[in-house]
């Protein structure tokens, strides 16, 4: 990171509009699947008959099987949508969902702790580039300058993904960003500090004034009860709500740039069920969670962007206690306008496994997952070289984002 | 001045021991000893008022992490120029009270191998509470400063591998051992230290053969951030050849896990040529000195640590006369850091500069600390703060360390804000103050009736008088406030401790 000298700081105040000065024209929305998410029982290579053969239990039923609600909802002339994700499916029509097939890591183990670890730091199996992916992009991006609210993630502790920002914060609402003043009196302090730092004739008096500004806004959020917008409808789950409050704060124009939001539970090894059960509840909460954010944020469309991944997809083949054990290649979702929506893009691989020898098999991997993140980062959000995000890395182009 | 334990400060400790273990652990136990030792908050401190800093108020926020109570007048008894020597000569300074607080952190004074019987979150918060307590309490608080400034340059994250087994060795070893000694021992020590071996690679290090080929991970960081800089003037050559040098190094497994060895077979031990400089075949392990010497003693290395010195006393954007003079001392003394901080805290420039640079959190946490008079063992929820605003102690992922600049730490106000009012109203478990010592010491009593109570506090806090503006702000805030209500008074303290001027030394 180049030292930022006085005079380009000067320079960039007086730039400064009535924005936030950290305030990014972009946000990403991080979705991050824990426990390596079955991504073939949701967007379903119907046409490939090996799917059917190799998954007599869990499979997910043909379009035209005739099973009325439980046939899968045809995509294309190959590919098909889990019954329960019935809600998403009117973004991708409206093009508004990419999804990038076969994406994964260079990681054998097939221990979720070490893929995790590596897909939130952005690295290549056993090389270390230091800290989280996202917090290498907040200091690399233009700009540099990052309000208290620039990264934001929902839950209990920062995702490593995060390590290294400076300022990020872990919230469970937007109810912990206050001041918490002894007397009881946010206003009162605010005045103080407002006055105070309007004075200050230093470095000072722009992010003191924008962090009381902000805080402003967010206390008169509020004050009013959060009404989603267009009659979106978020379903009563941890997650939901989690994207909501990352919808407030959206639309609170706080400065948020980044977002995580974790949704765990997708380590399917044990009847993982198919069109019901445990995995399509997850899928089911997935969905609804995403449609009612697209809707809720339709004015923002622009700005947002979310993207939704996994440390690895699973076994192509069900196991014997009618699951499935950790894979590769997963599916990648990625919402937003500006993505080629409506469609699967990449190749499918095939559910051939027998090529595998280094570690599980499953999906085989066709993109390494930072060529996903890097082409959002570059086209998407404000990163110029994404060397300074995945150094040594030579990312594919995968075309995610219409030119 | 220090005060010596007197023998029956001793047996006064002792006294309090028996006393207070029966009920199975006082949390202030810790504060009631300093102050037994003089070391708690001063019957009368007395408050400096001029329209600028005080030159001795911004030598102790600058050279340290900020006043504690009455040290501004033990100071300017004693000398600046006084106060610097004796601040150089560390071990002389008389430091058991730090050490009663901070011994009980075992495993930083242990080996690694030892280390590994401890869970990580042990070791990781025996690391920061130590780091952390001892930049409270410590008399030695320009090595405190300089521990700090070394633990950037020479970055290691504990969470990489199996570095955090090793920091607290390399901490002992290698940083605080020469924080005030001289450039090439760091250099030296790091290069062998077995957290640096695992932080940047080292141990993989090894001559091409079937056993593997050079990493050139710490070679890179060695030239680029250790000693010459980026623009320091070498080449993508040298960087290959120092990593020749250092192939080899390696650490135990078994009984003495965690320390360093010379593996002579996985050394390249041909001939090298690093900066111009030849390094003759056949030397081994010696490599390592011969490498060092030559990086070191390279004239773009003086420039660099001249320059981050600069930047981590004066200002961010060093000024080009005071950073070639320290450059000179470094040359003219063989890379001795004492004549360069001698230089730097004595200069025309470190006054001048006063009051306009950014703390970044950890130096704002810390001063608040010693600025109140906190007692703290620095349990999780002082830490939590660190982590919240971004500067954790060995935290930082990449080599070049924490960065030394504002603007990375301009989004940390809020988080500044709600740490000084948690503080001050004794929110912050494991910190407690007590703002009426404070305010009976500097004079007030009772804040009732004193109009100008505020513009006295300010001054103790910021060193000077505030402005016309600063004055006008917090005298608002105190009409019609009862300032003797404990929150009123907690949250008039708070908000100085918020002000800009707080935020800068």
């Amino acid at each position: 990171m180049p030292a930022q000298t006085r005079r380009q700081f000067l320079q960039r105040l007086a730039l400064r509009s009535e924005t936030l000065s950290g305030a990014s024209d972009s946000t990403l929305v991080c979705v991050f699947l824990r426990g390596g998410a079955d991504t073939l029982n949701m967007f379903i290579p119907y046409a490939d008959d090996t799917y059917y053969k190799i998954r007599p239990t869990i499979s997910i039923p043909h379009p035209k099987s005739g099973k009325g609600s439980d046939s899968s909802v045809k995509l294309d002339d190959f590919y098909s949508l889990h019954p329960k994700m019935s809600a998403i499916l009117p973004v991708y029509k409206e093009g508004r969902l990419a999804v990038v097939q076969a994406v994964g890591t260079d990681n054998p183990t097939g221990s979720h702790f070490e893929t995790q670890d590596q897909m939130d730091h952005g690295d290549a199996f056993k090389k270390t580039a230091g800290g989280g992916w996202l917090a290498r992009y907040l200091r690399a991006r233009f700009g540099n300058n990052l309000t208290p609210l620039s990264a934001v993630s929902i839950g209990p502790i920062l995702p490593e993904s995060l390590r290294g920002a400076p300022g990020a914060s872990a919230i469970s609402s937007i109810d912990e960003i206050r001041i918490k003043a002894p007397c009881e009196n946010p206003a009162v302090v605010a005045k103080v500090l407002t006055d105070l730092y309007n004075a200050d004739v230093g470095l000072l008096s722009a992010p003191g004034l924008d962090t009381l500004h902000l805080l402003k806004r967010v206390e008169s959020l509020r004050a009013i009860e959060y009404k989603p917008s267009q009659g979106a409808s978020y379903p009563d789950s941890g997650f939901a709500r989690g994207l909501r409050e990352i919808a407030r704060l959206i639309k609170a124009d706080v400065g948020l740039e980044v977002a995580c939001i974790d949704l765990d539970g997708w380590d399917t090894h044990f009847i993982q069920g198919s069109v019901s059960g445990l995995q399509a509840g997850l899928i089911e909460t997935l969905s609804d969670s995403l449609a009612a954010f697209d809707t809720d944020l339709s004015s923002r469309r622009k700005q947002v962007t979310t993207l939704v991944i996994t440390e690895f997809g699973r076994r192509s083949y069900e196991n014997g206690s009618l699951g499935t054990d950790h894979g590769r290649g997963f599916a990648a979702m990625i919402l937003g306008d500006g993505v080629r929506g409506g469609q699967i893009l990449g190749h499918y691989p095939g559910l051939n496994e027998a090529k595998w020898v280094l570690g599980p098999a499953g999906l085989e991997v066709m993109f390494d997952y930072r060529s996903v993140l890097s082409e959002v980062l570059t086209k998407r959000m404000a990163l110029q070289n994404s060397q300074d995000v995945f150094p040594g890395f030579q990312p594919q182009k995968i075309g995610i984002v219409r030119a | 001045m220090t005060s010596k334990i007197t023998r029956r400060n001793f047996l006064a400790i002792g006294g309090l021991i028996g006393c207070a273990l029966p009920f199975g652990g006082c949390s202030n136990l810790n504060g009631v000893i300093a102050d037994r030792l003089g070391a708690g908050i001063p019957k009368k401190v007395s408050v400096t008022d001029g329209a600028e800093i005080d030159p001795v108020f911004n030598l102790l926020s600058r050279a340290g992490f900020g006043p504690w109570p009455g040290d501004v007048e033990r100071v300017r008894e004693q000398g600046v120029k006084a106060w610097i020597e004796e601040q150089l000569e560390p071990d002389k300074i008389d430091d058991k009270i730090c050490d009663f607080r901070t011994r009980r952190f075992e495993s930083i004074f242990l080996d690694p191998g030892t280390c590994y019987e401890f869970k990580r979150e042990a070791l990781r918060k025996d690391l920061c509470r130590y780091h952390l307590l001892r930049s409270v309490y410590s008399k030695r608080q320009l090595l405190e400063s300089m521990v700090e400034f070394f633990s950037d340059h020479f970055n290691i994250y504990i969470e990489k591998g199996d570095c955090i087994y090793l920091k607290a060795t390399d901490d002992r070893s290698v940083i605080r051992k020469n924080a005030l000694g001289r450039f090439r021992d760091l250099v030296i020590g790091s290069a062998t230290s077995p957290a640096m071996l695992v932080y940047l690679d080292g141990k993989e290090n090894r001559k091409e053969g079937p056993h593997g080929i050079p990493n050139e991970n710490y070679a890179r960081e060695l030239l680029e951030l250790h000693t010459l800089g980026v623009d320091g003037g070498y080449s993508q050559k040298d960087v290959y050849e120092a990593a020749r040098c250092l192939t080899g190094w390696r650490l135990h497994s078994g009984s003495n896990r965690g320390t360093a060895y010379f593996d002579a077979a996985l050394h390249d031990d041909g001939e090298k040529v690093v900066l111009g400089k030849k390094i003759p075949s056949g030397a081994g392990k010696k490599d390592v000195e011969m490498l060092v010497d030559i990086t070191c003693n390279h004239p773009s290395t003086a420039k660099h640590i001249a320059k981050k010195l600069v930047a981590h006393f004066v200002s961010e954007e060093p000024p080009a006369g005071l950073t070639k003079r320290v450059a000179k001392r470094f040359s003219e003394s063989g890379g001795q850091i004492k004549p360069m901080l001698r230089e730097i805290l004595n200069s025309f420039e470190f006054n001048a500069s006063a009051g306009t640079k950014l703390k970044r959190p950890f130096q704002y946490v810390v001063s608040c600390l010693r600025a109140t008079g906190a007692d703290t063992m620095a349990g999780d929820p002082v830490l939590e703060f660190l982590t919240r605003m971004g500067h954790g102690p060995f935290q930082y992922p990449t080599p070049d360390g924490y960065p030394t600049e504002a603007n990375p730490w301009l989004g940390t106000l809020l988080w500044r804000w709600n740490f000084a009012f948690a503080l001050c109203s004794n929110e912050v478990d494991s910190a407690n103050v007590t703002l009426d010592s404070l305010c009976s010491a500097i004079g007030l009593e009772s804040l009732h009736g004193t109009q100008n109570a505020p513009d006295i506090l300010f001054a103790y806090f910021a060193g000077r008088r505030p402005s016309q503006d600063e004055s006008k702000t917090f005298r608002q805030y105190a009409a019609h406030r009862d300032l003797n209500d404990e929150k009123v008074r907690a949250e008039l303290i708070g908000l100085i401790l918020s002000s800009p001027a707080f935020q800068k030394v």
